[in-house]
């Protein structure tokens, strides 16, 4: 008898563990965080304040998530779109402008764009969404184009010679093909935006950041230390959240 | 049926169909076969349009394919390719019922046809309907390529090299599933191969093509008998050329009545080929074999002699044959 698996495997609990597990440390640390104050005591033994209370960690980490949540949201429409509609036959002339702009955008810095984007854009969140929309716009690009491309000769020469439609194709054929590819884009983009999101705090931007650009104007190491503890908790919850809804990804 | 008119192709600076000009009858098999490169897959996918010809014009039932709206003719015409294409995420069933589902028939009916398709080409539905693809072995998921080809009752079936890449006993047991499919269903069928043996097997008409031309075409045992140049000659098989014809006609044809001598003791069916006649005497040291029919009855006898058509001058001296003509 044959032993083949079949798909899609039924996710157990045991599965969402790894996912778990991170969100309550990252929640723990948030109404918790007095509680390590002997712990950052070490690092500023000399210092008045040890943890930081100028806002609710609760609330910064909720409006981390909201800036990182439209900028991806944004990042996915605008990169998925862009990659599928280079990839038809209409637009295939602006297949090597698009991968070469969506690279462009990650070589230019964040930071640069964040200069350049408050003059016009202002301060607060929206110079922030831009910066990290365009930051993690390549890895959606790239793994998108990837998807659609590593879809097998003959699969594609099939859908056409039955009579699928272009939108058929798309929908029913390729995009679920490429989606495991598209999926591990997001996922890189998402993890580096919530690492990248913390320069928001020097344009007004209220987020996880705050301590961490609190603690250097301070000079307090453990603001630095408790803002990054957070992010770091953060982005390790996102990425394995992601590592689950992938198919055939061991970890 | 088909009817191509002087099509060609380029590909750039490259011709890859030459003014080629043919006519495929309803009801007929009709098998493209030449050298790798020389346009039979390209001069396929021409006739439902994965490819679209450069110059002259491409019938099909009279209508010109360009007047077609394309998924409504591919939807027409049945497709199957070597690599299958089968969609690696949809089960055995759901792939069979692609263009029935395209063409909106009711659930019901879709299940109903896949069922009995995956009867037809010898798939267990309890076994095989909701497996996918990686779980098949090579013959398994060219079967279901073939079904999905045929899922919509196509006219029309257009296979290239459906059956290669398989072991020659699972290539030859399709084949005989197609004769039979074909002798039931009478479809027309254009089916593209390398393998001069399957083409032989199961053309009602052979095209040998050559650098994207038509080099000659005709029922199989006329191209055996009269090939047009040295190039049909050798893709048919240079000297085997005798053993190929010898498969393709039956003993009947050659048997005599049985006379009042002992009957000889090695048998033959009469639905056998000379060929395989041949093979027994060959094997058995025997040159007379008796010729029975289904239920074991003799009913005629085969000699060496009959076998060989020895004496048949006037059938020898019609037939061409290049190497002597050159030489
Ligand atoms: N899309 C294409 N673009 C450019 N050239 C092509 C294309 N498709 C086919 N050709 C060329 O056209 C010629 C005929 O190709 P075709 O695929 O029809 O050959 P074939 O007879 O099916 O060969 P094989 O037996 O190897 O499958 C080849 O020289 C091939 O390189
Ligand atoms: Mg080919």
């Amino acid at each position: 008898m044959q032993t083949a698996i079949r798909r899609p495997v039924r996710p157990t609990i045991s599965h969402w563990l790894a996912p778990l597990v991170w969100l309550l440390l990252l929640l723990g640390a948030c109404w918790g965080m007095s509680w390590l104050e002997p712990l950052f005591r070490l690092a500023e033994p000399d210092s008045r304040d040890i943890i930081y209370d100028r806002a609710d960690f609760i609330v910064l980490l909720g409006r981390h998530l909201q800036v990182v949540g439209v900028a991806a949201l944004l990042a996915i429409g605008i990169g998925v779109a862009a990659a599928i509609a280079v990839t038809r036959p209409a637009g295939r002339d602006f297949l090597p402008m698009v991968s070469q702009l969506a690279s462009m955008g990650q070589t230019f810095p964040p930071v640069a764009v964040l200069a350049l984007a408050v003059p016009v854009l202002g301060f607060g969140n929206l110079p922030v969404i831009v910066a990290l929309l365009l930051y993690g716009l390549l890895p959606i690009v790239r793994n998108t184009l990837a998807g659609l491309e590593s879809i097998d000769g003959g699969v594609a020469e099939a859908a056409r010679g039955m009579g699928m439609t272009g939108g058929q194709r798309l929908w029913r054929v390729e995009l679920p093909l490429a989606a495991p590819i598209i999926l591990a884009g997001i996922r890189t983009s998402v993890t580096i935006n919530i690492a990248t999101a913390a320069i928001g705090s020097t344009v007004g931007a209220s987020n996880l950041g705050d301590p961490i650009i609190s603690g250097i104007v301070n000079g307090n190491i453990a603001y630095v230390l408790q803002g990054a503890l957070l992010i770091g908790l953060l982005a390790l919850s996102v990425d394995s959240l992601f590592a689950r809804l992938q198919p055939g990804s061991p970890d | 049926m088909i009817e191509l008119i002087q099509v060609s192709k380029r590909f750039g600076d490259a011709l890859a169909v030459d003014d080629v000009s043919l006519s495929i009858e309803r009801g007929e098999l009709c098998v493209l076969i030449g050298t790798s490169g020389c346009g039979k897959s390209t001069t396929l996918r021409m006739i439902n349009r994965l490819i679209e010809h450069s110059a002259g014009e491409i019938h099909l039932e009279g209508q010109p394919v360009r007047e077609f709206r394309e998924e409504v003719l591919r939807r027409r015409i049945g497709y199957a390719i070597q690599s299958t294409g089968l969609f690696p995420h949809w089960t055995v069933a759901r792939n069979i019922g692609l263009v029935p589902g395209l063409l909106k028939w009711p659930r019901a009916r879709i299940r109903e046809r896949v069922e009995e398709l995956m009867a037809l080409l010898g798939l267990e539905v309890e076994e095989f309907a909701d497996k996918y693809p990686s779980q098949l072995s090579g013959g398994q998921a060219q079967r279901v390529g073939v079904a999905r080809a045929l899922a919509a009752d196509p006219d029309i079936l257009l296979m290239d090299e459906p059956f290669g890449a398989l072991d020659p006993i699972t290539r030859e047991s399709l084949q005989d599933e197609l004769v039979r499919l074909q002798a039931r269903l009478n479809k027309t069928i254009v089916f593209v191969t390398h393998d001069m043996d399957e083409a032989l097997r199961l053309a009602d008409r052979l095209v040998v093509m050559n650098h994207g031309r038509i080099i000659q075409q005709g029922h199989p045992l006329e191209l055996l008998r009269r090939p047009a140049d040295g190039f049909v000659e050798s893709l048919l098989g240079g000297a085997d050329r005798g053993l190929k014809e010898a498969a393709l006609l039956p003993v009947s044809q050659r048997m005599t009545a049985l006379d009042d001598a002992p009957l000889a003791e090695q048998r033959v069916s009469q639905q056998a080929t000379l060929r395989e006649a041949l093979s027994i005497m060959l094997w058995r040291h025997a040159d007379c074999l008796t010729v029975v029919d289904a239920a074991d009855t003799p009913v005629g006898q085969l000699s060496l002699r009959q076998l060989v058509g020895a004496g048949d001058a006037r059938a020898a001296a019609g037939r061409t044959d290049t190497d002597q003509a050159a030489g």
